[in-house]
Formats: structure tokens, sequence, C-alpha cells
């Protein structure tokens, strides 16, 4: 356990430190460049500052849509899976696929089924007779829905994830359970919402939080797909916090950001736990 | 007599019970022939038969109903085309990029696009693996996931080992400090740990990489490997010592046996969470110790949009990894499953 401990504290306790102590200094971003000590005026420039309020709350919204998504398209496919049965076991497994790609190259793929003029998405959605012009929706170039087109390749890549730990959770549900129910005349939207989801609380509990910190720090395929634009309006907190220490280089408001993005974490993971698991009331 | 041999090796759970077919499995079918054999290889017979007739028939009726299995046949009929349609969206974008790496470079940014390649060629993978420093960051790829594996499995085995069999106060906190650590933003601590790596002379090298994705997987693999352990019954490792094993004897021949196949799990956590990582190997690495994900990325801005290349790199980097978990998937299942829904 010591050398464990040892390796997470050089290797992560200590850059956290680094990271909070340099929140606090006005730092040059040249190599061993003049460091000036100036308080919390970090903290107060970050946020004053009209880009990090709105990369927060952008990081909030990305995070709501796709953790809401992938719960509600993971528990559809688990549901699915567990009332087809053993049968299904092949197909489970081929849709565990996503979950070994790696996020860059998801990013690339979406980009390139998105993008403007060659994108396929828009050109069978024409074909399909949906849209009148192949490029009618700028998925990736419009503003206003740019944040949620950012956040499909996430959704693709992790609902695998989500499916098979709520599939796990559906398979520890005692069948004598639901035949109780059911001879007692409850329909399946009373089963599913009386029952399943109330008995399913700790593992959809554990989904959703380990799920949420990824979403929140998600980075790879934004960075890929927009570089948080247009118009900076797909910049979440990780892609704010990175240019504004490389593009930028002011590594003292970065690390100010930095810290309060991670405490902000913190708190919400915290939160989340004690509402949603509420351990020992339940059970 | 024959059977009545098998059956003396049968031992093993997967004696002669298993290749007879689910159905057909009756332990009497058996009986004649080892009854020439006398008891005792009929007992040895019997017991490893027994389990299957139990199973299969325990299968034959989940076909009405078993919980929350559906019941009606056209409901299952409207169930399958379900997830048949669900499975096709699924895997479509995958597909389309493996089609797109074999149209033309000139085809792949056609407009308006088509699914197939109007020509199939190599051309974007001889063009995408025949740039320089491509070949060279496969081997940093897989140099960095092997260290950082292997880092990850020294570090986290005898910690989860540590934490299960002495149940401390220490213990527990250090299990919630690994959590907190999952929740750290990668973004936040790069550049600190790249500067570190730096003022040690490891900048740019896949030793310095390897040690920023153990900080990724370490958290993980100990909760994983504590699950692993947690499963190992303590009399195992007494029994182990009774018979005169030293404490460290009884982990080595006992419980590491026990456990392979979770370290096994936890090894490809490990690697998989190196070989995709990215923004560490964008904030760490320079020429010499660059990843393909970096790589990959780099297509767009340095050489304006090759899409073909790219589509060609991202496919010959992802395939072996999604034909290796495929391969291994009951073993990952179990590990994705044991974390989640145990934690």
């Amino acid at each position: 356990m010591t050398p464990a401990a040892l390796f997470l504290a050089v290797f992560v306790a200590y850059p956290l430190f680094r990271l909070i102590s340099d929140s606090f200094f006005k730092i040059s971003p040249l190599v061993g460049g003049p460091r000036e000590f100036v308080g919390l005026d970090n903290y107060v420039r970050a946020f004053t500052s009209p880009d990090f309020i709105s990369a927060g709350w952008r990081t909030f919204a990305y995070t709501l849509t796709v953790v809401t998504l992938e719960f509600a398209l993971g528990l559809g496919m688990a549901l699915l899976f567990t009332t087809l049965g053993r049968k299904s076991q092949v197909w489970r497994t081929l849709f565990l696929y996503p979950l070994m790609i790696a996020p860059i190259v998801a990013g690339l793929l979406w980009k390139f089924l998105m993008i403007d003029n060659f994108g396929l998405l828009g050109t069978l959605l024409h074909q399909a007779g949906i849209l009148q012009d192949p490029n009618q929706i700028g998925w990736l170039s419009n503003p206003d829905i740019v944040l949620f087109s950012v956040a499909v390749p996430d959704i693709w890549l992790t609902t695998s994830f989500m499916c098979l730990v709520l599939f796990a959770g559906l398979q520890n549900i005692p069948g004598d359970l639901i035949e109780a129910a059911r001879l007692d005349g409850a329909r399946a939207p009373s089963l599913l919402f009386r029952i399943i989801l109330p008995l399913l609380r700790p593992v959809i509990a554990v989904a959703l939080v380990v799920r949420g910190i990824d979403a929140a720090r998600a980075f790879d395929t934004i960075l890929i797909q927009t570089n948080g634009g247009p118009q900076s309006a797909s910049e979440t907190m990780s892609l704010l916090v990175y240019r504004t220490m490389i593009r930028f280089g002011d590594p003292g408001l970065a690390s100010a950001m930095g810290t309060i993005y991670l405490l902000a974490m913190l708190a919400i993971a915290f939160v989340a736990v004690t509402t949603i698991w509420r351990p020992g009331k339940d059970t | 007599m024959s059977i009545a041999e098998a059956n003396n090796h049968g031992g093993r759970p997967t004696g002669p019970a298993a290749p007879l077919p689910a159905g057909v499995a009756h332990s009497n079918a058996q009986a004649p022939a080892s009854a020439v054999a006398g008891r005792s290889a009929f007992q040895p017979g019997r017991s490893t038969s027994a389990p299957t007739p139990a199973g299969a028939g325990r299968k034959r009726r989940s076909v009405h109903r078993e919980g929350l299995e559906a019941g009606k046949r056209s409901t299952r009929t409207i169930l399958w085309i379900l997830l048949a349609a669900s499975l096709i969206l699924y895997g479509f974008p995958f597909l389309y990029l493996l089609f797109t790496s074999f149209k033309t470079p000139i085809d792949t940014i056609a407009v308006p696009p088509t699914i197939l390649p109007k020509e199939w060629t190599l051309q974007n993978y001889a063009n995408a693996l025949g740039r320089s420093g491509v070949p060279a960051s496969f081997i940093n790829s897989i140099q960095t996931a092997v260290i950082s594996t292997l880092l990850s499995l020294v570090l986290s085995v005898p910690a989860a080992y540590g934490i299960t069999r002495y149940k401390t106060r220490s213990g527990r906190i250090f299990i919630m400090a690994a959590l907190v650590t999952r929740m750290v933003p990668p973004v936040a601590i790069g550049i600190p740990l790249a500067s570190m790596m730096a003022s040690v002379g490891l900048a740019d090298t896949p030793i310095a990489l390897s040690i920023a994705h153990t900080t990724i997987s370490l958290p993980l693999s100990i909760w994983l490997m504590s699950s692993f352990f947690e499963a190992v019954p303590k009399d195992l490792e007494e029994a182990a010592t009774v018979d005169g094993c030293s404490r460290l004897g009884a982990l080595w021949r006992v419980v590491i046996p026990v456990v392979s196949g979770g370290i096994a799990v936890t090894a490809i956590f490990a690697f998989l969470a190196s070989w995709n990582e990215f923004l560490f190997a964008l904030l760490m690495t320079a020429i010499r110790s660059q990843t393909t994900p970096v790589v990959i990325a780099n297509f767009q801005t340095q050489f304006g949009l090759d899409w073909g290349s790219m589509t060609a790199l991202a496919a010959v980097y992802s395939i072996p990894v999604i034909l290796l978990t495929l391969l291994l998937q009951r073993k990952i299942v179990a590990g994705m499953t044991l974390g989640a829904v145990k934690g």
C-alpha cells in the first residue's frame, strides 16, 4: 500500500499542490520567468471573467446532456437485452465495441460525419427527405447547437458502459419480485418506475457519478471537433483552462481556474452521491 | 471402458459432461457404460455430469419467461427488430470510418458523400503509414502503454491486497483518496507534472508519459484489484500458512494464482487507458515520444485536411484493441461490472 500511496502523493498530490500554489502567483509563461505573489487576484480575475462563467455553464449543460441521454439510451438498451434474455448475448458483446475506441478517434469520426459540405449526416437526412438542403443544419458551425453536436461522440462512446452497468444491475433483481408484481396486475410502466428503478438506485448512482465526472472533464472529443469554437460556443472548462495555460500563457490564472473547477466537481459529486445514493436509507 | 477412463480424469469441471449438447445431457445415458467400471469410476462421473441436466432444464424454461424476460412471441419479434435497428445505428459510424479509409483520397471528400467506396484502394493506408513519425509513434504508444500497465500492476496489486486483508482506517481513507484522484481534471495537473518531469531530465520520454498515464489507471486498478481480492476466501490463505507457507509465500503461491484472472482484467484496463489517452500525451510529448493519438490529431493542422490518411490511421490504431477486447470480452465485462456494481 505504501508504494502506491507514495506514487499518488508524488505524481498527483504534489502537482495538485503546485497547481494551488501557482494560483496565488502572477507567472510569466517563460520557463524560469519571474513569479510575483498576487494573493487572490487570479481568483478575482477568474470570477469576473465572462469567459470563465460561460465556460462553467457550458460544462454544466454539456455534462447534463451527455449523462441524461446516455442514461436514457443505456437503460433502454439494458432493458432490451434483459427482456430478450440469453439469446442476445452475442449482440451484447458487439454493442461494447465503442468502449475500446480512443476518444480522439471518435471525435474525428463524428466530425467527419457532421462536417459541412461532405458530412454524411446532412446528406442522409437530405436524401431521407427530412432536410431540404444537406447543409441546412450546421452541426459544428452553428454556435447555438454546437455544444450538443460535440456531445454526440461522447454519448456514442460510453452509452455502452451505462448499458453494461445497468444490465448487470438488472440481473441482480430477483425474478420472483417481478413475477409477483405481474400477478398483482402491474403493467410495464409501473413495473419500471415503481420496482425496477428504485431497486437499481445504487447502481444508477454509481454509474451517473462516474460518467458525470468523466463528462465534466471532457477534452479530447471537443478539442478535435471544434477546438472550442465557433466563437467559443463549445468551450468547456477543460478547454478554457488549457487555452489559458498554453495559448494565452497565463499559468497563474489557469491554475486558479483549475482549482475552482476541481473544487466545484468535488462538491457536485459529493452532493450527487449523498442525494441519489443515500446509502443505508433504501437498503 | 473408454468413458470410465474419461471419468477418471474427470475431476476437472471441463470433464466428460462439457462436450455433450445441453439438451441431450442426461447422466443416465452414461450409466450403462460406466457401470462396468465399478463404483469408484461411477462416482466422479455423476458428480461432473449432474449439474448439466439441471442447467439445461433451467435454460429451456427461461425461453418462456424468467423475471423480466418478455413472454409473447410478437413482443419478442418487435424487440428483436428494435435491437437490430439500434445495433445498426450504433455500429454504422465505425463501419463508415472503415469504408472511407478504403476510398481514394479524392472520394473521401466528395460532395455528396457516398457510403461505400466507388473503388477500393489501399492508398490511404500507404499514405498514412508512410508519413514520417507514424511508425515511430506506434512504437511509442506500445512502449508507453506497456510500461504504464506494468507500473500500475506493480503498485496496485500489493496496495489492494493490503487494503482488503488488513482492514484499517488508513486503508479506507486511501480508497477514498484514490476515488478523489479520479475527479482531478488532467488538464489541471498536466502542466505541473510536465515541468516536474523536465526537472528530472525525463521530458519527452515514454517513461514520463507512462507515469502520467499511471496516475489515471492506478486508482481504477486499486478499486478493481480490491474487489478481486475481496472475493478470495480468507481460509484459503490461512490453510496455506498452516501448511507451512510464509505469509509472503501464501500470497505468491496461493492468492496470486487465484486472482490471476482479475490481474488480467486490471492489466487490460490499464493498457486501454494509456493507449487511448490524449491530453497528457499532448502536453508531455514533443517529437521523440509522441504517441499515435497526438499524431492523428496533428494530421488536422499539419497537413491540411487529409481525411483519407486520418481515417486509415485511426482504423489501424483502433482495430487491434477492438479485436483484442472482443476476444477477451468475458473478462472485461466482469471487470467493468465488478468495479461499478460492487463499488
